[in-house]
């Protein structure tokens, strides 16, 4: 299933990155999106209840109020309330399938994904007490089930739906708590979704400004197209027949009336169980790989590894032996092997004159000294036609293995951002390739968040450790195409071996190096 | 990809993402009680009488109040259960038995329950115990009802059962 679910999100990043240009990619800040809806409906529900009344008798006719005689600007603002909310339903739903496809869950990504859950309980208890604020037939619908809902708690010592049963046991009292509980749990759910990304670092929680333009704009087009409207008033009189409902925040309250109380609530909550126990449930996920291992000789304390973990593994303490310098440490729980900090740290040159390769850190399961070698021994063994390319790939994005041919040599890695950019430059000055290509995950979508966002602005020299000027830019590709872009990526490939071969002061000093051979 | 056409692209898919949401916010349309269905409720909040008399205090026994503050008698907390029966048109449509709320079981006993009933005619018959007391229902109300379709009737308890 999840394999199918990452198919179809594939296809449509494709096809979002296409119409929106991957900076601007929904699919790759639904988290963000969520964040953004938030504050629209925040800031709207401020403006609606200044005008709303607290009463039996005031809350349907203050918020028809709004709506028909305001309809310009307090209506718009209802609509921006209703449909950003539901919007926020529909993203966080994609966000948490995203999530879940693309394996974003486990390892000491649980944090995120368990914290995430209740965020769903206050999302729907927020939308649903907006709906029972507007006192028509769906809030009297929502009332009724709602306390038999509760009522089946052994909690309730008197039953809450004794408060609904007709007109004469309504009271006032009731509507200042549910005002109370409108505002609390948003409230919480804020709170809860600062909890949420406080472990990711550098969380994306704003999405991109054109995208934010878009929706607002859509939103306003949809609003003035079809305003939000009440329902005819409530009438605890009569029962509930025939009602429209909200069916993405009200989806389990025929469950309540068909399937009793108790069943609903199994459900729920044990779908919620079984949601925070799934980072643990075994899958046919690799095993993850050791954890980062910090080298203390080759530290000098300049936190750039720190700057760059995605995952907030790394801190610094006191230098073991170096009095006065700082030091990296590695938090196994949270270290996932990704290799971005090797990339990052100034150590990991092959321009230093040492016997063995060492560095300041790097994961025991591709060393530093290990990508060394392999990117020499592969590039030895190809053909002495020109030019030649250097592909690094890396194991979540385009798929660079089947691309090697005798012109070509592929490295695969956990993350590409794990090539630190002296390779590249150590490539091109030994002449062991005319070019090297970088590829990895989607541009916005890096599995490991950040590695392209770091490789694009290390090689932008805009970030530690920068691409040196000298490296001849001309000879350096990076393409973020992702799994889905594979055969994209084969065809650039191609397309860059045909610049470099036009270029013909690329191809010339590996000439000059054949005559002086031979 | 043009500008004009990527902006195009954007607008069809930003209709694809909110009309759904429009639509689905309020349709479609949920049929929550058949057309010729009324609804009728039970709610009875009401403390049932204690079990066991009360007990004159024997002179001269021990007690932890001076003689002044001290009260004549010792009556027991616990109160009974409520047994509680409802007819319609002579067969039972429920029956139950609730026990007082509160740690030493003495405080009031709820019951609330809603029926989906066929609107029309009916002869409703209420029966409640709430003293272990006494054998049979003390409390008892028979009442011919006319229900309009989608009617809210409540039954309720103060001193006697009501229908309203
Ligand atoms: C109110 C609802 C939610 C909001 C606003 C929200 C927002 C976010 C944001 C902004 C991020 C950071 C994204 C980044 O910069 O990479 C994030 C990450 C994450 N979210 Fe949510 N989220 C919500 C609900 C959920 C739910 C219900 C789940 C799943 C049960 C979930 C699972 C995750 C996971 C696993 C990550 C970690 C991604 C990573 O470390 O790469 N979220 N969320
Ligand atoms: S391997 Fe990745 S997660 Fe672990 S410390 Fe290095 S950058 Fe952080
Ligand atoms: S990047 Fe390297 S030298 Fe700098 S703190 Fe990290 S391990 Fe030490």
């Amino acid at each position: 299933m999840k394999t199918l679910l990452k198919k179809g999100f594939n296809q449509l990043d494709a096809v979002f990155s296409r119409v929106f240009t991957p900076a601007w990619n929904p699919m790759y800040q639904l988290g963000a999106l969520g964040f953004f809806y938030f504050w629209i409906v925040a800031v709207t529900g401020v403006y609606l209840f200044i005008f709303f009344e607290t009463s039996i008798s005031g809350a349907y006719s203050s918020i028809e109020q709004i709506t028909v005689g305001q309809w310009y600007l307090g209506g718009v603002m209802r609509s921006f309330h209703r449909y950003a909310s539901a919007a926020m339903g529909v993203t966080v739903t994609l966000h948490l399938l995203r999530e879940f496809a693309m394996d974003r869950y486990s390892g000491p990504r649980w944090f995120s994904w368990v914290s995430g859950v209740p965020l769903l309980w206050l999302l729907f208890a927020s939308a649903i007490g907006g709906y029972w604020l507007v006192w028509d037939v769906q809030a009297q619908y929502i009332a009724v089930l709602t306390s038999e809902w509760f009522d089946w708690l052994p909690i309730m010592v008197d039953p809450m739906a004794s408060n609904f049963l007709n007109e004469a046991t309504l009271s006032d009292r009731f509507f200042s708590l549910l005002v109370f509980l409108h505002i609390g749990i948003p409230l919480a759910l804020l709170l809860g979704m600062f909890i949420h990304i406080k472990r990711v670092t550098a969380a994306r929680s704003n999405p991109a400004k054109g995208l934010a333009a878009g929706t607002l704009l859509a939103m306003l087009v949809v609003s003035l197209w079809r305003p939000a409207l009440s329902q005819a008033p409530a009438n605890l009189d009569m029962a509930v027949t025939e009602v429209g409902l909200d069916w993405i925040f009200l989806n389990p309250y025929p469950l309540i009336n068909s399937w009793g109380p108790g069943q609903t609530w199994a459900l729920l909550v044990g779908l919620s169980t079984a949601l925070c126990l799934l980072p643990w449930l075994p899958s046919r996920r690799p095993k993850q790989s050791p954890v980062a291992v910090v080298y203390p000789p080759d530290c000098n304390g300049c936190g750039w590894c720190l700057a760059d973990c995605p995952y907030e593994a790394i801190s610094m303490k006191e230098h073991d032996y170096k009095p006065g310098h700082k030091q990296s440490v590695v938090d196994p729980d949270l270290c996932v092997s990704c290799g971005i900090c090797a990339g990052a740290c100034p150590s990991s040159s092959p321009f230093r004159h040492v016997d063995e390769l060492t560095t300041g850190i790097s994961i025991p399961g591709l060393h530093i000294k290990e990508l060394l070698s392999l990117t020499e021994t592969k590039l030895r063994e190809l053909g002495t036609e020109a030019p030649r390319v250097l592909l690094y790939g890396c194991d979540h994005g385009s798929v660079v293995e089947g691309m090697a041919s005798n012109t070509v040599a592929t490295i695969s890695m956990p993350c590409s951002a794990l090539v630190p950019p002296a390779f590249v430059d150590y490539v091109l000055r030994q002449n062991l390739a005319e070019g090297v290509l970088i590829s990895g995950c989607c541009e916005g979508d890096c599995y490991h968040r950040l590695g392209n966002t770091w490789m694009d602005q290390r090689f932008a020299m805009e970030r530690m450790p920068v691409l040196r000027t000298r490296v001849p830019r001309e000879q350096v590709r990076l393409r973020w195409l992702g799994a889905q872009g594979t055969s994209e990526l084969g065809r650039e490939l191609i397309a860059f071996q045909q610049e470099l071969r036009e270029n013909s002061a690329v191809v010339d000093p590996i000439r000059l190096q054949e005559a002086s051979n031979g | 990809m043009a500008d004009a056409t990527r902006y195009l692209g954007q607008g069809l898919l930003y209709a694809l993402f909110f009309l759904p949401i429009v639509y689905f916010t309020h349709e479609p349309q949920h049929r929550h009680l058949a057309e010729d269905m009324a609804e009728l409720k039970i709610a009875v909040r009401h403390a049932g009488v204690t079990i066991g008399e009360c007990t004159d205090v024997q002179a001269g026994a021990y007690t932890p109040l001076p003689g002044n503050k001290q009260r004549p008698q010792i009556c027991p907390r616990e109160r009974s259960p409520l047994e509680l029966e409802l007819l319609m048109d002579g067969k039972p449509l429920y029956r139950a038995s609730v026990s007082p709320s509160g740690l030493h079981d003495d405080g009031v006993a709820s019951i609330y329950r809603r029926f989906t009933v066929p609107a029309g005619r009916h002869n409703l018959e209420l029966r409640m115990n709430d003293n272990v007391a006494v054998e049979g229902y003390p409390w008892v109300l028979e009442q011919e009802v006319d229900l309009q379709p989608a009617q809210v009737m409540v039954a309720s308890f103060k001193d006697g059962f009501r229908l309203q």
